[in-house]
């Protein structure tokens, strides 16, 4: 799968094999401790937010770092 | 399929062949709350193959629509929410979906997905004819989305094979050098 920034792909590719095992065998295991894929996400990021900038996409909240449409989970 | 498997397959839902107007996909943000829920912002880019007066219409440079995507996914609960509303330049016509993953209650290998959309017309006004178009596109990708992830769980599945079988040969294969070795 391409990136939107077509310079990004492989960025993307390296930091989604991190994120996917990650995932999986982490995180839906309840082991949710450190994120072991921070720096190439940082990188992968900062091509993806160039690249939007060029396109002019209009994303909303993107500056935010916290969820942006401002519907947080419910807990029952 | 259970939860997991369900909700792994989401995360990668993309390139499958139920979808193929979706051309890129992109992690905007991505952090786990205070509450040890997983957010994700995700950027879609598709390509719908507008007919060429649309085109000319609104310009060629613009075909690529855009969907913003915010997931939660609560390993404890076990819910992952998927909001997701599109981004056009035209603006006149928007869809917001909503999907909820959850464990089926009573059946443990099975998920549950609830999915509604809501589909808002601003200035220009449709005749019920198009917006009923639009309904029944929605509600019959709402079973691609389905297939979709069926799709992806598969290859997942499959790939897990290969690896299982090869790393098997291998075993097989220091066991036999092995064993050569000391005759």
């Amino acid at each position: 799968m391409n990136s939107v920034g077509e310079a990004c792909t492989e960025l993307k590719r390296e930091y989604d094999q991190c994120f996917n095992r990650w995932f999986a065998e982490k995180f839906l295991k309840g082991e949710s401790a450190e994120d072991p894929c921070g720096q190439l996400f940082k990188r992968y990021q900062l091509c993806v937010q160039k690249a939007i900038k060029e396109k002019d996409i209009p994303i909303e909240g993107l500056e935010f770092m916290g969820p942006s449409k401002g519907k947080t989970e419910n807990s029952s | 399929h259970p939860w997991e498997t369900v909700t792994t397959a989401a995360m990668q839902k993309y390139p499958n062949p139920m979808n193929p107007s979706v051309v890129g996909v992109d992690v905007l943000d991505r952090h786990v709350d205070p509450s040890g829920k997983l957010h994700s912002h995700r950027l879609l880019s598709t390509e719908w193959g507008i007919p060429s007066i649309v085109k000319s219409l609104i310009g060629t440079c613009r075909t690529k629509t855009y969907v913003q995507e915010h997931s939660v996914v609560d390993p404890v609960k076990k819910t992952m929410e998927l909001k997701s509303s599109n981004i056009s330049f035209t603006n006149l016509v928007s869809v917001d979906e909503r999907l909820v993953y959850k464990p089926h209650p009573h059946e443990p290998d099975k998920t549950v997905l609830t999915q509604e959309a809501i589909i808002s017309v601003k200035g220009v006004s449709l005749s019920s004819y198009l917006e009923g178009l639009m309904a029944n596109t929605i509600s019959s990708n709402a079973n691609k989305g389905r297939e979709a992830l069926e799709w992806v769980i598969n290859r997942l599945n499959a790939e897990i094979e290969e690896f299982t079988a090869s790393a098997r040969g291998t075993v097989r294969n220091s066991m036999a050098a092995a064993a050569f070795v000391e005759k």
